[in-house]
């Protein structure tokens, strides 16, 4: 019995790190784009949170915000996906014009966003 | 043929121009031409005093029997007198054009009216009281007896002869003075129906008066008994036309007022009985010599400005004010109370406001007008025993925000432009990292 559950702690252990060590072996500008995703994300769920305790008076704002965190993930995703190397599927696209994809979608979001903030 | 009917054409037309001169005016509100129908002339100096008083104080009285077939209460539409006296209890057909329903439309145009009824009373008097609210006894040789309040006499009466005491608590109908003598009362009682607001009773029977007839034994118990007895009850109509039902002809003559009583059982003797007061003071209620409520300008305008603006922003702050007026019998005197309301109402009220006066009349009231917007009213509807009643409406819409009236920037929603320029900023930063990192 103590066996096993040893077993499961050094399970747990060398997955986390098999998992540490794949990652670092990942470009840097697919980690700054990760970093810039979990930077969108976290700031969606503090609007949410504070949307939970103050209530939903200002939903048009309330949905601006979540919005420009949501999209901003989303389209820094597909820039990830088309910029890695590794993917089969986009090997023939330049990465330029992946970027370049990337700021018109964004400049189009912000343009929303700051219609329907009020 | 032709001048003469011209001449007469035109002594109408005078005549009829004089009678509009000195008719009822809202302006002036005391009631001036009064005609009193009466079944024996005798009546005319039996009940002297009451009806010199009435002349005294300003009225015309104009004096026809009963059956006078040239009785008419209008002529070419117009009412010829403001009120109507009918101390003719017996008669059972009125001479002219006059009958109930014409009683009823002389009530219905605002005019006054006092009946006195008697122990012979006719059913057109009952009638015109039925109509009216008031429900006599339906035995016709029922009076009211009362062996526990009756008036003491030299004569071993049959206890007909009543001393009431018990008068409704309205300083309005019966004056600030008190009565302090019993009111001599012989005559039918009648009963009013409790669910009816309009018709209060003045004089009470005391618990133990019964409606019955006096010289038979009783072999059923009587249909009206005690304190449902009314002796004197006032109607006052949505109208705002005052009539006074008494049981007996004989609580306006002069041999009741004059003479002296004492109610059995108690040892208090008065000289003079309470009629004459009552009579008077009743007289002067149901003439809107005392009373008579009048409420004029209306105004209402945002706090901080003074014009009537046609249309109203919701949370925006109003003041109202109305100007009330009491009719003293001779002129119009501030109005003073403390429970005047005024009402904002769509549906429902809204907002319920008591207003505050400053003892000259004037009543008003501020408050903010509800969140919510549509066409509302500025209501007053007042309704006190004895007063006119008001009933004013004044409607006024209620518009919401216009689209640049509201908060610029709204205070709770700073986390979500926070995070929306944050958003953007971080943008920028990250495609210039991402752009310059090698």
């Amino acid at each position: 019995m103590g066996k096993s559950t040893v077993t499961t702690k050094d399970d747990a252990h060398a997955l986390f790190h098999s998992l540490r060590a794949a990652y670092s072996a990942t470009p840097t500008n697919l980690k700054i784009i990760d970093l810039y995703v979990m930077f969108a994300v976290f700031t969606a769920l503090i609007q949410v949170g504070y949307m939970a305790i103050v209530g939903s008076f200002p939903f048009n704002s309330f949905l601006s915000g979540v919005l420009s965190c949501v999209g901003t993930a989303v389209l820094a995703v597909c820039l990830r996906i088309q910029v890695n190397k590794e993917n089969k599927e986009f090997k023939d696209l330049p990465p330029e014009r992946a970027f370049a994809d990337f700021v018109l979608c964004n400049l189009v979001l912000h343009l929303v966003i700051m219609n329907f903030l009020g | 043929m032709a001048k003469i009917s011209i001449a007469t054409v035109f002594m109408a037309l005078i005549s009829l121009l004089l009678t509009l001169t000195h008719s009822f005016s809202t302006e002036n509100p005391t009631d001036r031409r009064i005609l009193v129908l009466l079944d024996d002339l005798a009546l005319k100096s039996s009940h002297s005093i009451f009806f010199n008083s009435l002349q005294s104080r300003g009225f015309e009285l104009d004096f026809k029997l009963s059956d006078d077939p040239k009785i008419a209460l209008q002529r070419y539409g117009q009412y010829l007198y403001d009120g109507l006296i009918l101390f003719s209890p017996t008669t059972e057909r009125f001479g002219g054009s006059l009958d109930v329903a014409a009683v009823l439309d002389f009530v219905d145009s605002g005019k006054d009216l006092i009946v006195a009824a008697d122990a012979s009373a006719s059913d057109l008097i009952r009638s015109i009281a039925a109509e009216c609210g008031v429900d006599f006894d339906e035995d016709p040789s029922a009076v009211v007896i009362d062996h526990g309040s009756y008036a003491v006499s030299g004569t071993e009466g049959d206890h007909t002869l009543i001393a009431a005491d018990d008068f409704i608590k309205s300083d309005v109908l019966l004056g600030s003075t008190k009565i302090e003598a019993p009111v001599l009362f012989k005559g039918i009682g009648h009963s009013l129906n409790p669910t009816n607001s309009l018709v209060l009773k003045v004089l009470s029977a005391s618990p133990s008066a019964y409606s019955a007839n006096p010289k038979s034994k009783l072999s059923t118990p009587p249909s009206l008994s005690g304190s449902s007895i009314s002796l004197v009850s006032v109607v006052q109509a949505r109208n705002n036309a005052r009539a006074v039902f008494s049981g007996s002809l004989d609580l306006f003559s002069n041999k009741f007022f004059k003479s002296p009583v004492q109610k059995v059982g108690s040892s208090n003797k008065y000289a003079k009985s309470g009629n004459e007061q009552f009579v008077t003071e009743l007289s002067k209620w149901v003439f809107h010599e005392r009373g008579h409520l009048k409420a004029v300008n209306v105004k209402h305008h945002k706090v901080g400005e003074t014009d009537e603006p046609a249309i109203y922003r919701i949370n925006d702050d109003l003041e109202y004010s109305v100007e009330i007026y009491e009719w003293s019998g001779s002129s119009w005197e501030p109005y003073v109370a403390n429970d005047v309301q005024v009402q904002f109402y769509m549906m429902s009220p809204y907002v319920l406001k008591t207003m505050s006066t400053d003892k000259k009349g004037l009543y008003h009231a501020s408050f903010k007008v509800p969140d919510v917007y549509g066409v509302f009213q500025f209501k007053v509807e007042y309704q006190r025993l004895g007063y006119t009643s008001l009933s004013l409406a004044k409607q006024i819409p209620v518009r919401p925000f216009r689209h640049n009236e509201y908060e610029r920037f709204i205070p709770t929603a700073f986390p979500y432009y926070g995070a929306s320029f944050s958003t953007m900023a971080a943008f920028f930063i990250f495609s210039f990292v991402y752009l310059y990192s090698k």
